[in-house]
């Protein structure tokens, strides 16, 4: 009995150790982990900030189910576009946006995940979609590095050849006490050397159990702007119908 | 002044009723600015609109919305048809029936919307003025017997249609809906039937309607009414639609047939495609089709006129092409222009547009038209070069 605790102990604290050597693959699985729970609810804060200082703000809540394969985003504020929503399905594959003003449901093709949100530095690809990490890239790890104040794991993700996704690659800082990637890189789909954007996590609470970055924000590099993203609450593993992630609940 | 005391009363209802957070209050206010050269001069009409919205939960999945809209117009507020058209099709309107073709238009204020949702697990019922979005088209809606849109403004919203709807969810991929428009009986009154479903990654959906057509015979001035002679006829409407992916494009496509009481049944056929380029640039093409519409610009008469212009008549030509071009030039900016050509008169409508978010709750859309067409086609230059600014501030 007592070899068997002392195993168990060996075991776990082995799979938990941050020194070990993982792969680029096991650390993104890692992160995906993290970053798809099965449910979750949040309430977020987008302020989309200029060079002239012309800022925006919207409010927005979200629903997610089955890993991030299913989400549903519904806009509170500002009244320009309150209740404006947006599901999508299949990891993405299937978009539909909601306008409340025409009563309108309508059915996006995949390339729209390519489109600005409200004209913010986030693109509907960058808010992720599932599995994307995945799916879409081959993971590499790099040597590690520290930033931001944290030693991080350096994983380098190539977009696989069948993948229409809009980045030729990403290098992602993986913080290694909890997988949470603190800052990603975009790079231009023609050109591998040119960084699009930067992705600045910050502020990590344990919420419900889960490792959870509640600050971001993206630099957008071409355009001199940023876009500033808070979470402003967060639920996980919360009951969700599947009947919340259809055109019908779209329009409510 | 009485309407002015009645907006008083509803507005101060609506807003004691906010404070008391039972009613979600909003809306817009849009000051419009537009511009017309005919025979070169310019004439303008300027509009102000307020829209008020409210919400409210009225209990347990039970929801009452409603929006009151108030219109003033200034400017050229009379506006005659016959201006626009060419001396081919006006020759025929004898010189004391001239001043009936022309559209006044007046300060208004109505209930647009005004309904009462029931959404429970089973079904959703909404009674009331709503608004009826049908099809996936656009510009065109070949399925949609309730609403004809401006296609140099197709995304502006509808208005609302006194009905009963009810939607019956089948799991989460099919719904079943009914409608019913009354009218002054039964056998007047609209009734629709829509299966909607997912397929891969299509949806589509079959419908089926029955309506009255109410359009008007505009060479017949019925004195009695003091409007001209109304031609109504039932119309029946068999109709398909579907809209998804293929090979990373978007397409759509909408297919109505339309089975007249005693004219000529006649079909509606849109499809449509879009894409966005990497470097963000979004672009769009519809091709519409309608057998009412005509092949040849000089069969175009005075009723083909005044039905597409009160909006009775979706086209007046049989084939038109729609394309869109935008591309955003700054988090606020987008630009780009539609365009609109008939096939079967070779006229083009050229629309460059602007939109700018100017702050938060601030739209400001600008766009030109620009037509090129010879005499008596859709799209004359003689039928209106022009303009339109207009700023929605919303609440």
């Amino acid at each position: 009995m007592k070899k068997t605790i002392v195993f168990a102990v060996l075991v776990f604290s082995f799979t938990l150790s941050p020194g070990q050597d993982l792969t680029g693959k096991q650390i993104i699985q890692k992160v995906n982990d993290i970053m798809n729970v099965e449910t979750s609810w949040s309430k977020s804060k987008m302020t989309i900030v200029t060079t002239s200082g012309n800022n925006r703000t919207f409010v927005s809540e979200s629903w997610s189910k089955d890993r991030g394969e299913k989400n549903l985003v519904r806009y509170l504020e500002p009244s320009r576009v309150k209740d404006q929503a947006i599901l999508m399905l299949n990891n993405a594959d299937d978009i539909w946006a909601f306008f409340p003003r025409t009563q309108r449901v309508r059915k996006l093709a995949s390339h729209a995940k390519k489109q600005k949100m409200q004209g913010s530095d986030f693109s509907y690809e960058d808010m992720g979609s599932g599995d994307a990490f995945i799916n879409d890239y081959d993971p590499k790890r790099l040597d590690d590095e520290k930033i931001e104040g944290y030693d991080c794991y350096r994983v380098l993700l190539s977009r696989k050849p069948d993948s229409d996704l809009s980045y030729s690659q990403l290098i992602m800082w993986v913080v290694k006490d909890n997988f949470v990637p603190v800052v990603i890189d975009y790079y231009d789909e023609h050109d591998a050397q040119r960084v699009l954007k930067r992705l600045v996590a910050s502020d990590i609470k344990v919420i419900d159990n889960i490792p959870t970055a509640t600050k971001f924000v993206m630099y957008n590099k071409n355009d001199n702007t940023q876009t500033e993203m808070e979470l402003l609450e967060v639920k996980y593993n919360i009951n969700l119908d599947d009947e919340m992630f259809s055109e019908r609940s779209l329009k409510k | 002044m009485r309407r002015v005391i009645f907006v008083g009363i509803i507005l101060g209802y609506l807003f004691s009723a906010a404070a008391q957070e039972k009613v979600e209050l909003f809306g817009y206010f849009e000051p419009t600015g537009m511009g017309v050269k005919l025979d070169n001069k310019i004439q303008q009409l300027y509009t102000n609109k307020l829209r008020v919205d409210l919400k409210s939960k009225v209990g347990e999945n039970v929801t009452f919305a409603a929006n009151f809209d108030y219109i003033t117009y200034h400017g050229q507020t009379l506006w005659n048809i016959l201006d626009f058209l060419a001396p081919g099709v006006t020759d025929a309107v004898p010189p004391a029936m001239r001043g009936l073709y022309t559209i006044p238009f007046s300060d208004r204020h109505f209930l647009d919307n005004a309904y009462l949702k029931i959404a429970q697990k089973y079904f959703d019922l909404t009674v009331g003025k709503q608004q009826i979005s049908l099809g996936s088209g656009y510009v065109w809606n070949p399925v949609d017997v309730f609403n004809i849109k401006d296609p140099l403004d197709p995304t502006y919203e509808q208005p609302g249609h006194n009905a009963v709807r009810l939607d019956v969810p089948l799991g989460t991929r099919y719904t079943l809906s009914s409608l019913y428009s009354a009218d002054n009986s039964w056998e007047n009154s609209a009734k629709l039937i829509q299966f909607k479903g997912r397929l891969l990654h299509f949806d589509y959906s079959l419908v089926v309607a029955e309506t009255v057509w109410r359009f008007h015979d505009y060479t017949q001035f019925d004195f009695s009414q003091m409007m001209f002679s109304e031609m109504p006829e039932k119309r029946q409407l068999l109709g398909l639609n579907t809209a998804g992916e293929l090979f990373g494009l978007g397409i759509w496509a909408e297919y109505g047939y339309n089975k007249m009481e005693s004219s000529k049944d006649y079909y509606e056929l849109v499809a449509g495609t879009d894409y966005t380029f990497d470097f963000l640039t979004y672009i769009m093409v519809e091709f519409y089709r309608n057998t009412l519409g005509k092949t040849d610009h000089h069969l175009y008469d005075i009723n083909d006129w005044m039905r597409m212009y009160a909006s009775e008549q979706k086209a007046i030509c049989r084939d038109q092409i729609y394309a869109l071009l935008s591309h955003p030039v700054t988090d606020f900016i987008d630009v780009g222009t539609s365009c609109i050509f008939s096939l079967s008169d070779n006229s083009l409508a050229l629309v460059p547009t602007l939109n700018y978010s100017f702050t938060e709750n601030v739209d400001i859309m600008a766009y030109l038209n620009v037509n090129f067409g010879e005499k008596g086609t859709v799209y004359s230059e003689k039928s209106g070069n022009g303009g339109l600014l207009r700023a929605r501030i919303y609440f």
